[in-house]
């Protein structure tokens, strides 16, 4: 079943804007280590030296933007594959600051690739998007039935200096995640598409943003999620001052995904919660300590 | 003899009349959590809920579905964006339960070769029959324009969920007529909002109604199967 039409189609206004920052990074097993064997950066965009944050062969990148912000019409593009096997803990220096883009938007468009067996971490720091900031996200995962993803994700209203939040134009998130077994056709398994569009209407009462400032988001992709995995993970986000909801997606090709959503009024408090999701699942499954980010 | 405007007028009618037993009576989709937590609990709060979900929900899902199904784009495609695109696990099931309804109603009172078609990838587990499709095939069969066939389709949807609304509260029945007038304005904008949406815009919702219909799985008494 094609789903190329949605997923792949460039804005108009973006098909031929200049690419401010560029990054690839392919990740593969050497030993029992798992490596980058192959980087490439331009602009904007490169990666810290790679670190070992414990002793399961899991490596961790740090993704920095020297630039320190979105600005109008940059574009920023990512591609990241990890290979059968291999295990990708990807994060990011500092918040993504989206500053003012009058008449225009700044795009961040990221690949993913996961081979067999493959793991990726993705938990960047969180999105701010200040007055006047139109922003983009579209990220397109393609993992096998054998990946595990999980990505975690926090998006934050920069104050305006009268005081108030949501000045920005609009904020799109948009996660495609499918399911690639055998060599047919990749199958569609999650399509998350967040809008938020204060300039449209009220965006901050019952229905939106539920009387809170910030969101965050997890999505896990694992063929061992199941409703049982929700019950639990839904009684761990009790312990936060946040108001969270779990479902599961449906099931493609033996694989399941998990989708929490919370709604909080600080940034601290929601990492907290998503952060205790994310090592409720390391530790089960790869016997992994938490999740620390020290960050350089 | 009926011309054809009004042929295909009655039978909007027949297909969007509440008593068409598609199990809309069983779904709140997701306003029956804010019952739980207080926040709907009159004529004008439950307006507010209804105004969120017509802008976001039935604008970005089932509209913008019903208008690409008319601009001949793949059902089987779309089947697959709704089933990805609706997260909750509730909405998802009750998108098909009552969109396999309408097929099979659909398939003894308005037959064509493309219902049959949509009816085939659903038996043979191609496709997961959802609502806005099934009706929007049936609707386009009978050469129903589109602005009518999701103004129509919307505005059954609506009425369904302020009946709802109107048992579960309770609101007086003159509530829910009033209701249904304010929100024939909100369908309205809908329909002239969908006309400008791209493919981008699919399944775009906001995150409180989403986390409402998630809620609703673990609430403990229910009305409601959504």
């Amino acid at each position: 079943m094609s789903t190329s039409s949605v997923a792949d189609a460039p804005s108009p206004a973006t098909a031929t804007r200049p690419v401010r920052g560029r990054l690839e990074l392919d990740i593969g097993v050497r030993g029992s280590r798992s490596v980058a064997s192959r980087q490439f950066h331009e602009g904007a965009l490169r990666v810290l030296r790679p670190h070992y944050l414990d002793n399961s062969g899991q490596v961790s990148y740090v993704v920095v933007n020297p630039g320190g912000a979105y600005l109008g019409a940059d574009l920023f593009v990512l591609d990241v594959e990890v290979g059968d096997g291999a295990d990708l803990l990807l994060t990011t220096q500092s918040a993504t600051k989206v500053y003012r883009t009058p008449g225009s938007f700044a795009e961040q468009r990221m690949t993913v690739r996961l081979g067999e067996g493959a793991r990726l971490e993705l938990v960047p720091d969180q999105l701010i998007a200040y007055r006047e900031a139109s922003y983009r996200q579209r990220t397109h995962i393609t993992v096998r039935p054998s990946s595990c993803l999980l990505m975690a994700e926090v998006v934050t209203p920069g104050w305006s200096p009268d005081g108030a939040a949501f000045r920005y134009e609009e904020v799109r998130l948009r996660n495609e995640i499918q399911v690639q077994s055998g060599t047919g056709e990749p199958e569609l398994l999650a399509l998350d598409n967040l809008l938020i569009r204060p300039p449209g209407g009220d965006v901050t009462g019952l229905g939106f943003m539920e009387g809170f400032s910030h969101l965050g988001s997890v999505i896990v992709v694992d063929c061992r999620v199941d409703q049982a995995l929700a019950d639990e993970l839904h009684r761990l986000t009790g312990a936060y001052k946040a108001l969270s909801g779990i479902s599961l997606t449906q099931t493609v090709a033996g694989t399941t995904g998990l989708v929490l959503r919370a709604l909080s009024n600080s940034t601290g408090e929601l990492n907290r919660l998503l952060t205790a999701c994310a090592n409720l699942l390391r530790e089960r499954w790869y016997g992994q300590g938490p999740l620390n980010l020290r960050k350089h | 003899m009926l011309n054809t405007a009004t042929k295909h007028q009655l039978a909007l009618q027949q297909l969007t009349d509440s008593a068409l037993p598609t199990g809309a009576f069983a779904h709140s989709l997701g306003f029956e959590t804010y019952i739980e937590r207080e926040l709907v609990s009159d004529e004008r709060s439950f307006g507010l809920w209804l105004d969120a979900f017509i802008s976001q929900q039935l604008t970005h899902s089932d509209g913008l579905a019903v208008r690409l199904l008319y601009e001949r784009w793949d059902v089987a495609e779309l089947d697959s964006l709704l089933s990805a695109s609706l997260l909750p696990r509730q909405v998802r099931a009750a998108s098909c339960k009552m969109g396999c309804r309408l097929l099979e109603i659909g398939a003894e009172v308005f037959p064509s070769a493309e219902l049959e078609l949509y009816r085939d990838l659903v038996t043979t587990h191609r496709a997961a029959g959802h609502q806005p499709l099934a009706f929007a095939v049936v609707a386009r069969s009978l050469g129903v324009p589109l602005e009518e066939a999701l103004g129509a389709y919307l505005f059954a949807a609506v009425t369904s969920l302020t009946q709802n609304a109107v048992r579960a509260i309770p609101l007086g029945q003159n509530a829910g007529q009033r209701l249904l007038r304010q929100a024939a304005d909100g369908v309205a904008a809908a329909v002239e909002q969908i006309r400008h949406l791209t493919p981008d815009d699919f399944g775009a919702v906001s995150p409180g109604l989403e986390i409402s219909q998630m809620r609703h799985e673990r609430q403990r008494a229910r009305m409601f199967m959504s």
